[in-house]
């Protein structure tokens, strides 16, 4: 467990939308995705997956469709819409923003003072 | 709450949610499937790796409810979450829900149960074919304030039926009470009337049963002893038995056979006057003037290209040489009449009744005012919550739809209470209204008067929802508006912004307002009905006794009937406490009298319209009325030739300033004695009312009752003392000497006088009743917004008394305001009220609307009805220790 990070509240979001901007996927799909670009750092709880993307869905961010898995499975696949892209651009934005500025101010020196 | 499951049930099925629901679980397992597999190619065992593919998924029910919240919930689920969330916060202050709904349920109420009349009198369209196109015939006279009366004679009939090019169907039908009895029915008084032979044909009326009456069965001097029933009497005298067609009865002695039911729901040609039964129209009895005209205008007719012709054809039937002179002059109207033709009923109400509904209008206003008070001011003491909500990420259309949601709640209960009180309301209304003096014999159907139809409930809900958006919109926007950090740190101190204060004291002036408009009109009112009850009528009105006697219809026993009445007379002017006693053919004020034309000796050509009375010696001297010149009638008077006395306005029309007295004056077309009579004038007298309180007294010739041989049915007794204390003793002479001879009923002049006014009654007791409730709804409103607002000054009048503020300068800080508000309140409502007045003065004729004296109590009343509102938070202001004001921080 330890080599996993626990995901920030409000970042699944984000990963959601970088997982889907790849290509169209469903569910399980999206949470190997997730695991395969984050070289299995980061842990989600699989339910909670899904909640958040009914409300990317309400939030006009991703569009569905319901079509047969490589599984040959019936289910549902994700893509992201235009408003859903440009989110994701502002998101990456402001996430790279909050780290440098996190990761600087952690850097800091007692002489920077 | 299982209501609300039960709702939610509902909804979802309507829109599709387990559909929705099933998705989302196809979904969820789909993914657990495929971890399994995953898990399985791994090496993980078929059943093991299920087992921990759902183990890693988590809570399972847990993220299915959170799917269906994430994608939001529907409109309706919304609506009843909130409706459940309103119905919580209002029975946590059930003292505030039942002030709210009281006030609601009062002036939805009020407004229902005079809608529900106006509905059945005046908007009800007669449930006919195309009602639209029907309009009514009446006759009228110029020169007379009356509106007309539905009454044409069968030439004039048949000359209009035949000569017009505008109407499609000229409907002639009568209104009559007949003795009904036979096939098991017990004899019995049915109203309804004589049918023409396209009368329901050119209604377009079905029959339930049989046929109805039409060409084949009516024709003038010869008719088929045929009836047609109406629905409801076919329900309760027949049980509804198919068996009815064919049965005979007798109807006013001549039997008939019914052939048919008419439709369900028609009640003849009014709404509000229920007829029950048909005859082809010579069957009835022949009214002269009495054949009532309904007309059909033909399509592409406009009304006006109707009266145009139809004014030129009626003057062919008022010019005809064989006419009576009273049809001289006569003019012709027409009117719309999709909601059944003129009835009086419907003439004498339909003024109250607008009257009202204005009334009852600014009372539910004021009620709104009120409530809208009430709720931002606890809106105020909801501000936390709304803060802590908004904090919680409620956007700021789902606060404002919550509160409008608990309003709307608040007025639809109002309303279904209203709804209740507006039934029994209607009911007690409508009793009142028919308690009045005898109308004409017309049968008031209650039941369409009072029951509310879909109409009605469709209103009642309107204004119910009107009325919960209006009080419930601004406070609303005020309470969504809070700004969530602002509130939460402050919202226990300040509380107020400066604009939802002067919000506060607008609703305050505005109940003001309608408080003076609503207890003004009440002053109106009730200075009518003084000004009503203290004219002079020409009469004496105090300690006189009226009692109506019914005699047996045939003549036969008139001579003895006459000879007794005077022993009567006799024997009750023996009674102690008695003046003296006398009896005619009518009292004043009774109702119906009796008209004619007089024509006086030497001017044959001028025309006076006079009231008729037949009346008995000592009739002037027990009513008071004083006489002008000549004699009253004498026992000799009986033997010789015709005799009479007239009044001042009589003998000013038909004499001039010449001397009238042992002139001749002629009267045609009496009721009583059909064709002219010319009686010698004896006597005259003042002038005296005849049966209307607000005509002036009419041109009056009293005719000798004993010597025209008739008996008169109306005993009126002059009494020393209270007329109340001798009825018992009159009960027991009348009925030792005349024992065949029922008394119908006994009141005193005054009763009767009242009777006579029912419906100004009514207006003036109601209207003084909404003024008295407004100005109490106004003392609650500006009782709780000063409350309140004395409450969130606490800090402010503690910081004040600190600095040496002493209570008194307090006291008037919070009466100043009290003040400011009514005074506004008075400046908005004084012109109102001006306006008010002259509307009603329009509608109302006689009302003393110069007077100022209305506006002005009302004022001065509002202005003591604000200080002592103001009062009590007033005191509490002054009694504020500042030190504990300033901690309470």
């Amino acid at each position: 467990m330890s080599e996993h990070a626990q995901i920030l509240p409000g970042t699944l979001d984000l990963l959601i939308l970088k997982a889907v901007s790849l290509g169209p996927l469903y569910g399980y799909g999206i949470l190997l995705r997730i695991e395969q670009i984050s070289h299995g750092a980061l842990l989600i709880e699989q339910g909670a997956l899904y909640p958040a993307l009914f409300r990317l869905v309400r939030q006009g961010l991703l569009k569905a469709h319901w079509d047969t898995s490589e599984n040959n499975r019936r289910t549902k696949f994700y893509e992201l819409t235009i408003a859903g892209r440009k989110r994701l651009r502002q998101e990456e934005d402001g996430w790279n923003r909050l780290v440098t500025a996190i990761a600087s101010a952690l850097k800091a020196q007692p002489e920077e003072i | 709450m299982r209501i609300f499951s039960s709702l939610r049930a509902v909804v979802s099925a309507l829109f599709h949610r387990t559909q929705i629901d099933k998705e989302v679980e196809e979904e969820l397992r789909a993914h657990i499937q495929d971890r399994a597999s995953d898990l399985e190619h791994s090496g993980v065992p078929r059943a093991e790796a299920e087992r921990r593919a759902k183990l890693e998924f988590g809570g399972y029910q847990k993220f299915k409810e959170e799917c269906r919240e994430a994608q939001g919930t529907h409109f309706l689920e919304t609506f009843i979450q909130d409706l459940r969330f309103g119905l919580r916060m209002l029975r946590k202050s059930p003292g505030f829900t039942a002030i709210a709904v009281l006030t609601l349920a009062l002036g939805i109420g009020a407004n229902t149960a005079i809608f529900t009349m106006m509905n059945g009198l005046m908007l009800h369209t007669l449930p006919v074919r195309d009602p639209g196109q029907l309009v009514e015939l009446l006759h009228h006279y110029p020169d007379e304030p009356e509106p007309g009366f539905n009454g044409f004679s069968w030439d004039a009939y048949q000359t209009m039926r035949d000569g017009n090019h505008v109407f499609s169907d000229l409907i002639v039908g009568t209104m009559n009470s007949f003795t009904v009895r036979g096939d098991k029915l017990q004899p019995q008084s049915v109203f309804g009337g004589g049918v023409g032979e396209t009368f329901f044909q050119g209604l377009g009326v079905k029959a339930a049963a049989g046929r109805l009456i039409g060409p084949e069965d009516v024709h003038m001097g010869y008719h088929a002893p045929v009836a047609v029933v109406s629905w409801s009497l076919w329900k309760s005298r027949f049980d509804l038995d198919p068996g009815i067609i064919g049965k005979n009865i007798v109807i006013d002695d001549a039997p008939v056979t019914i052939i048919g039911v008419a439709q369900r729901g028609f009640y003849g040609l009014s709404h509000e006057a229920q007829q029950d039964i048909w005859l082809p129209i010579s069957l009835g009895p022949s009214p002269g003037w009495g054949f009532g005209l309904l007309a059909r205008l033909k399509p592409g007719v406009s009304i006006e290209q109707a009266r145009a012709e139809m004014a030129v054809l009626f003057q062919t039937v008022v010019n005809a040489p064989d006419a009576g002179p009273f049809v001289r002059g006569m003019k012709l109207r027409i009117e719309p009449a999709g909601n059944g033709v003129t009835t009086p009923l419907s003439q004498m109400l339909s003024t109250p009744l607008t009257v009202l509904m204005a009334t009852v209008g600014l009372l539910l206003l004021l009620a709104c005012a009120n409530l809208a008070g009430l709720l931002l001011a606890r809106g105020v003491s909801r501000q936390h919550e709304m803060a802590v909500r908004a904090c919680l990420g409620a956007p700021r259309a789902r606060l404002l739809r919550q509160t409008l949601t608990e309003s709307l709640l608040l007025s639809l209960v109002g309303c279904a209470v209203g709804t209740f009180v507006a039934y029994f309301a209607a009911h007690a209304l409508i009793r009142v209204f028919a308690s009045g003096r005898f109308i004409m014999g017309l049968p008031v159907h209650f039941e369409a008067l009072t029951n509310p139809d879909a109409h009605v409930l469709l209103f009642t809900l309107a204004i119910a929802l009107l009325t919960g958006l209006l009080c419930g919109a601004a406070p609303a926007m005020s309470a969504s508006k809070t700004e969530p950090a602002f509130a939460l740190q402050q919202a226990s101190r300040i509380g107020e912004s400066k604009s939802r204060r002067l919000f506060g004291k607008g609703l305050v002036a505005s109940q003001v307002a309608l408080s003076l408009v609503l207890m003004s009109s009440a002053g109106l009112f009730v200075e009518y009905l003084s000004h009503l009850r203290n004219l002079n009528l020409g009469f004496e009105r105090n300690n006189l006794l009226l009692v109506t006697l019914k005699f047996p219809q045939s003549d036969d026993n008139d001579a003895q009937f006459s000879r007794l009445s005077q022993e009567l007379v006799m024997r009750l002017d023996a009674i102690p406490g008695v003046r003296s006693a006398t009896f005619s053919a009518m009292s004043p004020m009774e109702g119906p009298g009796a008209s004619s034309f007089a024509f006086a000796e030497d001017h044959p050509e001028k025309r006076t319209q006079a009231s008729i009375n037949y009346v008995a010696p000592d009739y002037f001297e027990t009513y008071g009325t004083p006489f002008l010149a000549g004699r009253d009638f004498s026992a000799r008077d009986q033997a010789g030739s015709s005799v009479a006395i007239i009044n001042e306005a009589a003998a000013r029309d038909c004499f001039g300033t010449e001397n009238p007295v042992g002139r001749h004056i002629t009267l045609s077309h009496v009721t009583l004695t059909k064709g002219d009579k010319t009686y010698e004038v004896v006597g005259v007298v003042g002038d005296a009312k005849y049966n209307d309180l607000q005509q002036p007294a009419p041109p009056t010739i009293y005719a000798d009752l004993l010597q025209q041989g008739f008996i008169g049915s109306q005993l009126a007794i002059r009494t020393r003392i209270d007329p109340g204390g001798i009825a018992s003793a009159v009960r027991q002479t009348e009925a030792a000497v005349l024992k065949a001879v029922p008394i119908v009923r006994i009141m005193t002049m005054n009763e009767q006088i009242d009777s006579s006014i029912v419906p100004q009654r009514l207006i003036a007791m109601l209207s003084a009743g909404f003024g008295a409730l407004g100005a109490l709804l106004a003392v609650i409103g500006l009782y709780g917004l000063l409350a309140y607002t004395v409450a969130w000054r606490t800090h402010e009048i503690g910081v004040r008394m600190a600095l040496g503020a002493a209570g008194t300068d307090i006291v008037r800080i919070v009466l100043r305001d009290a003040l400011w508000m009514v005074c506004a309140g008075l400046a908005i409502g004084a012109p109102l009220a001006f306006w008010g007045k002259r509307v009603a003065g329009s509608l109302i004729p006689d009302l003393p609307v110069a007077s100022p004296l209305p506006i002005v109590v009302a004022a001065a009343i509002m202005i003591a009805v604000g200080l002592i509102a103001a009062y009590l938070p007033a005191r509490r202001a002054m009694r504020v220790d500042p030190m504990v004001a300033l901690r309470y921080e």
